[in-house]
């Protein structure tokens, strides 16, 4: 079954469990519970977003629901406001404290998310007490109107359809984001940070549209459980409230379709049953999760989805091709490429210090498009620092970058990578958790055009540059030889095979030039060979190729131009042949001194392959 | 004058605490690149295991150093069981969970047991308040700023002097470096733990005849000591005293000049902006990431 053929069987049997609970004519109690849970799932819908796949965690959730509820209980009772409009301005609100709260991660993440959504927690907590003319105190909001929508008045059969409608929308925003290019750009932030940026992906815009999607989602909750319980308090809305959100998101199995669902209705069933517990309920819960966190971490529908793939898919016979796939039409993919003979890439007296340590040091060199340029050197000789320059990894201290023609120096990573400069890296950095596929088409994320809307929605051009960009990330998996792993996760990939993927992932970008750092490092023979021959491809394509590399007879043979590196300065530059024979080269690799005549002197000795920087 | 004056001395007192906690998120922190959130009730336990031991009999002399090794013998369990093997992969979260989880746990299991009312423990450094210009303060609340002060100072010699600090400090700058040089950063990391909970529960202790002893007192001070060392950047002993002394004194004049309501939603506000301005923190470095 596909992913949408699960989401779509999930939703129906939702549904149709829904109707066949109302036509067993619960009781009163047993429908507010019901609503209760709905509720929680939504809440529970959101988080599971943000830690399941933005990675990041959130202990103030429980002070965002309280946000929505607030606002809207606020709106009915002290301005008479209608259920509707209440509920969507508790929605926006939320949303809106969401991007403020998540800003500073931008730039850092984990531990310190955590600490400032306590901390908003607390402080919620804190003006809820106290600011009584507003939230009433410790006494709450009491007497909260049921309102009507469209002049129906919402008695609780209506509302309970009212409820279960907003958690089905809920399920299917989860459902339209994660499979999305959004939800892809959450993923790949999650897993490789670098990566992500280097495909273009905005962090700070990522993680932000993942926090104010869970913020608006708890927003909405809020909003209905205030009209559910029609009084609401500060009690329901403590950090020990935000853990068990935490506990459900877990319990169910984080970054799975169904689990906050499983896990909400599961923790609101087990709450009902612990309070016979009375004092240890608390630490019961507790317990709870940390008996989750150690015997099933996956959660239950991660656990059972595991075993399912274990015992039950059966692995297809998968053979690795040959690469590069000459009959892959990689024009249709890339584009027309570069008239050759301009200038892509130029630097002037560029420059890069840590702290005393000058590990780029006046470096000017220019690289002619659609040509395959090297940078040899040896270790610590600054190489690859020059291309976290170029790349936007490292801000310069000093000098230029030009980039066909318009000056780039200082700007972030992934504004480089829209504008066409794609990068692979040493210690290759995939996004280890996601299939090879999604891997690829995440670094189509910067030429999709249509908008959240449409995403949410399912607008038609969705569709379009999905089907596109899928069917195009399938011809660049079979031009690097990977057609058969494609629903593969990256991680389980052996070494030659990622560095392949990488490739295909970089091409994904469209890029006019391709950084390629230490490509060949622990490949084969037979490999690099094929390796050579995709880079002399590509640079056909008329894509410009800076090569990092310590395999020289690769370097020779592929590159149009070396420039020679070393402690930081450039100290030769020219044709392969030119550099070879440079006396200054010669002694940079090999110390200076009478050269002993050996059977093989030629500078093939200068191959390490392997050899980390 | 008297009253600003009253305002900074409860305020150094209180910052005290935050010190002292905060310093074992920063120990915890250099040794694993994570903490444990049962930190407040660490420090909660050393307070109320004390109070226990006295009301049993023994003198506080004896029951003190109890408690805090018994604290000691925590930390280490929560690093061994609790951190370990949920901190295995660079920016992982699940130590976050299971320490709450066992930090909940201990709290409610305290409240059952220990009953929730704060009990007192009896110091003749907290009966009579010494008072000049209009103020007042026990000898004893002035202990905790003092402390702390002194409780860095060892540290930053231990860190400096002993190989084991040495060791320490090499784990927290390149842990897989430190392996192979032959240093243990398991080993140091379980030592970490337990000294950092053995700091905490002496803050409980120290500040458990003002306060009087009770399950709750934990849980907010944990948090707001670990946004303390937080606030500071996690980078160095001094930073993360002067931040927790700071916060302490800043929450007393809100109590003092806005209200007693305001201080916790004030002071987190005040922490969420300097995280805005700063997200790596007042006294952090920023690391430069290899790729």
């Amino acid at each position: 079954m596909t992913a949408r053929q699960q989401f779509i069987a999930t939703l129906l049997l939702g549904v149709a469990f829904l109707i066949l609970f109302r036509q067993l004519e619960p009781s009163n109690y047993q429908i507010g519970l019901m609503m209760r849970c709905m509720i929680l799932m939504i809440v529970t819908i959101g988080l599971n977003i943000l830690i399941g796949h933005a990675g990041l965690v959130s202990l103030g959730q429980a002070a965002l629901y309280g946000l929505g509820a607030y606002v809207a209980a606020w709106l009915a009772v002290k301005q008479g406001v209608q259920f509707l409009p209440a509920v969507i301005a508790g929605v926006v609100v939320t949303g809106l404290f969401g991007a403020a709260l998540a800003y500073p991660t931008v730039r850092v993440r984990g531990v310190y998310l955590a600490v400032i959504t306590i901390a908003f927690g607390l402080v919620f907590q804190n003006i809820l007490v106290e600011w009584l003319p507003v939230t009433g105190g410790t006494q709450g909001l009491i007497g909260i109107p049921r309102g009507n929508v469209f002049g129906v008045s919402l008695t609780r059969p209506i509302y309970f359809s009212v409820v279960a409608g907003c958690l089905i929308i809920a399920f299917i925003i989860q459902y339209n984001v994660i499979h999305s290019r959004y939800g892809r750009a959450m993923r790949a932030t999650a897993q490789s940070e670098n990566a992500a940026k280097a495909l273009g992906i905005n962090l700070a815009a990522t993680r932000t549209l993942a926090f104010v999607i869970s913020a608006a989602l708890a927003g909405l909750a809020g909003g209905l459980y205030t009209f559910l319980n029609l009084f609401v308090n500060y009690e329901t809305f403590t950090f020990f409230h935000s853990v068990s959100f935490l506990l459900m998101v877990i319990l169910g199995g984080t970054g799975t379709l169904v689990g906050p669902v499983v896990g909400a209705s599961i923790l609101t069933y087990i709450a009902e049953i612990l309070q016979d517990l009375q004092e240890w309920q608390i630490f019961a819960y507790g317990f709870l999760l940390a008996a989750v966190m150690f015997v099933m971490p996956q959660g239950i529908v991660g656990t059972c989805g595991a075993l399912w793939e274990r015992f039950v898919v059966k692995s297809r016979g998968r053979e690795t091709h040959g690469w590069p796939d000459g009959s892959v039409a990689l024009a249709e993919i890339l584009g027309p490429g570069e008239e050759s003979k301009q200038i892509a890439l130029e630097t002037k007296a560029l420059t890069l210090r840590f702290g005393g340590l000058t590990a780029v040091d006046n470096v000017s060199l220019e690289v002619q498009s659609g040509t395959v340029h090297a940078l040899i050197g040896p270790n610590g000789a600054g190489k690859s620092s020059l291309l976290n320059l170029i790349s936007g990894f490292y801000v310069p201290s000093e000098g230029s970058i030009t980039f066909f023609g318009a000056g780039i120096a200082g700007l972030p990573s992934h504004e480089l990578a829209r504008r066409g400069i794609a990068r692979t890296f040493q210690n290759t950095e995939l996004f280890g958790q996601m299939t090879v596929l999604e891997n690829v088409l995440a670094g189509f994320h910067s030429h999709y055009r249509n908008t959240l809307a449409e995403t949410l929605l399912r607008l038609p051009r969705f569709g379009r540059e999905e089907s596109q960009f899928f069917s195009q990330a399938r011809q660049l998996l079979k031009f690097v030889g990977l057609s058969d792993f494609a629903e593969e996760e990256a991680r389980n990939l052996p070494f030659g095979h990622q560095r392949r993927l990488e490739i295909a992932r970089a091409l994904a970008l469209r890029p006019r030039m391709l950084l390629l750092d230490e490509p060949a490092a622990g490949l084969t023979h037979g490999e690099i060979e094929h390796l050579k021959k995709l880079i002399r491809l590509l640079a056909g394509h008329g894509i410009t190729v800076v090569l990092v590399e310590h395999h020289v007879e690769m370097v020779m043979t592929v590159s149009d131009h070396v420039t020679v590196l070393d402690y930081g300065r450039v100290i030769a530059s020219g044709s392969a042949a030119q550099v070879q024979k440079n006396a200054v080269v010669i002694e940079a690799y090999f110390g200076h001194g009478r050269v002993v005549p050996t059977r093989s002197p030629s500078p093939v000795l200068l191959d390490q392959p392997g050899a980390a920087e | 004058m008297g009253e600003i004056l009253q305002y900074l001395l409860t305020g150094l007192s209180l910052g005290g605490i935050y010190a002292l906690v905060a310093l074992g998120f920063f120990i915890m922190w250099e040794a694993t690149k994570a903490a444990n959130f049962t930190h407040g009730e660490v420090y909660m336990f050393g307070a109320v295991a004390t109070v226990v031991l006295v009301e049993r009999g023994l003198p506080f002399l004896i029951a003190a150093p109890i408690a805090i090794a018994a604290a000691a013998v925590i930390g280490a369990l929560i690093e061994r069981l609790l951190v370990r093997p949920f901190n295995k992969e660079p920016n992982a979260i699940g130590w976050m969970l299971t320490t709450i989880a066992a930090g909940i746990m201990i709290e409610s299991f305290a409240t059952i047991t220990y009953g929730p009312l704060g009990r007192p423990l009896h110091s003749p450094l907290a009966e009579h308040p010494i008072r000049f210009a209009g103020a007042g303060i026990y000898a004893q609340e002035m202990l905790l700023p003092i402390v702390a002060v002194m409780v860095m100072f060892g540290l930053e010699a231990f860190y400096r002097r002993t190989t084991l600090g040495r060791a320490m400090r090499a784990v927290a700058f390149n842990r897989t470096t430190a392996g192979l040089m032959g240093i243990n950063p398991n080993r140091i990391a379980l030592i970490a733990y337990a000294l950092a909970a053995a700091i905490g529960a002496l803050a409980g202790i120290l500040i458990a005849p003002v306060v009087q002893a009770a399950p709750a007192m934990g849980a907010l001070i944990g948090l707001k000591a670990f946004g303390v060392a937080i606030v500071a950047g996690i980078a160095n002993a001094r930073g993360v005293v002067i931040v927790g002394i700071c916060y302490g004194v800043i929450e007393k004049l809100i109590e003092g000049y806005i209200s007693t309501g305001a201080r916790n939603a004030v002071g987190f506000t005040l922490m969420i902006l300097v995280l805005l301005l700063f997200p790596q923190g007042i006294f952090g470095r920023r690391e430069v990431v290899k790729v």
